[in-house]
């Protein structure tokens, strides 16, 4: 494996909300809710533009053959409320990347998590918001239950 | 020379009644950066657009301790679910046969084409406004879009356009905006996971107020096309004082190099 390239793996049936949605288009023409997949490999490239941030990166399989990989994200527009900069990713950085494939299995995905070799994550944006959410109602259940 | 022109230049401010003039007191609260909605369940579930039948299934689904367990995720799709239902059922037949839009054949999508009005002001993350002269503008994040909003009741252009024709007043501290000579393009219903057309005799009345503490501005809008809809439609929206954001260039769009039609999601 030369520890690079994972292969597709089961993982919760992740669910778009509205907020997901990428930018200046849906999400379902290209890339499939319904399926998740983990690759490992080496950044080329982080360029964080609107409409959609890209990062690109090298895989190397078994073989030793290298595969170029292409990483979208939600806009800079968004990414940029959560604190991200051109700086976040830089080429070089070995990282894990999980997201969702495209329908024709192309080397291709959308972010869902970057897991770097120090094995810090980067989550989008729309995670931190729903953990916030469900923080909110759970100080809200123990508060009724005090009352 | 220059003082004499300055004073009679406030002479003249100073006669314009309030609904002709975008520089007020109420337009300099308004002005400056906002954005993504705060952090809580109706800023989430309102982050494109919500209606008020959205927000009661919400708020029903998250005040019944039976859903305690649930995400909630899962309780925002099912109370989104009911607001697509709820808005589809107000469709005109002829609208309703065209809804929902495949998503693959969104311009915005396959060619880069930028929003109309109808889906601009509903667009999530950044909305500048700044008074402009004697006008407002409003520049959104998404697509980098802008639209002029002037005060003085000219009338609009005979050949409808994409941002339409926007004029606006005063009403004590809200700014209301009323637009029309749109043309036809793609409406949210009420976000880009339900799409449909809306005609050019699309009529928009949008009315924004800033929240007593500073850090919210709401939005109404009442939209009213009868070839899209059988009764005027309200959309609401969200957003929060964000003076540390600003607008990056928007000029990255690439059309798409792989896709599929009709998705079931």
């Amino acid at each position: 494996m030369n520890g690079l390239r994972a292969a597709a793996v089961a993982l919760p049936i992740l669910v778009l909300s509205a907020a997901e949605t990428i930018a200046h288009h849906a999400f379902s023409p290209v890339y499939d809710e319904k399926r998740v997949i983990t690759v490992a490999g080496v950044v080329t490239e982080f360029r964080f533009v609107n409409p959609h941030v890209m990062m690109f990166m090298d895989v190397t399989d078994d073989s030793g053959k290298v595969e170029k990989w292409a990483v979208e994200f939600a806009g800079r527009l968004n990414l940029s409320e959560f604190g991200w900069t051109a700086e976040s990713i830089k080429p070089g950085e070995k990282v894990t990347v999980t997201g969702n494939p495209t329908h024709t299995s192309s080397p291709r995905m959308f972010f869902r998590k970057i897991v770097r070799a120090d094995g810090t994550e980067l989550l989008p944006g729309n995670a931190q918001r729903l953990d916030t959410i469900e923080e909110l109602r759970r100080q809200r259940r123990k508060s009724s239950q005090q009352q | 020379m220059r003082g004499r022109s300055a004073l009679l230049g406030l002479v003249v401010l100073a006669c314009l009644p309030v609904h002709g003039r975008a520089q007020t007191p109420a337009a300099a609260r308004l002005e400056g950066m906002w954005s993504d909605p705060p952090v809580t369940p109706d800023g989430l579930f309102c982050f494109f657009a919500c209606t008020d039948a959205g927000l009661a299934r919400l708020n029903a689904l998250l005040d019944n301790p039976a859903n305690d367990a649930r995400p909630f995720q899962e309780l925002q799709g099912e109370a989104k679910r009911f607001e697509r239902e709820s808005l589809r059922d107000l469709l005109t037949p002829a609208a309703r046969q065209r809804y929902p839009l495949d998503p693959a054949d969104d311009p915005g999508f396959l060619k880069c084409e930028p929003w109309g009005l109808v889906r601009q002001i509903f667009a999530p993350h950044q909305l500048e406004i700044r008074q402009r002269g004697t006008t407002l503008e409003l520049r959104y994040g998404e697509w980098d879009g802008r639209r002029t909003i002037h005060f003085d009741g000219r009338e609009p252009g005979p050949t409808p356009t994409a941002m339409g024709h926007s004029l606006g007043r005063w009403e004590g501290e809200a700014l209301v905006i009323e637009s029309s000579g749109i043309a036809a393009n793609l409406i949210m219903l009420p976000d880009l996971q339900a799409m449909g057309e809306h005609s050019p005799q699309m009529r928009i009345v949008e009315r924004y107020t800033r929240s007593k503490d500073g850090a919210v501005l709401h939005m109404t809008a009442m939209l009213t096309d009868p070839q899209t809809f059988r009764e005027p439609v309200v959309y609401k929206k969200i957003w929060r004082w964000a003076p540390e954001q600003h607008i990056a260039p928007y000029d990255a769009c690439e059309p798409p190099t792989e896709f599929k039609k009709a998705v079931q999601r």
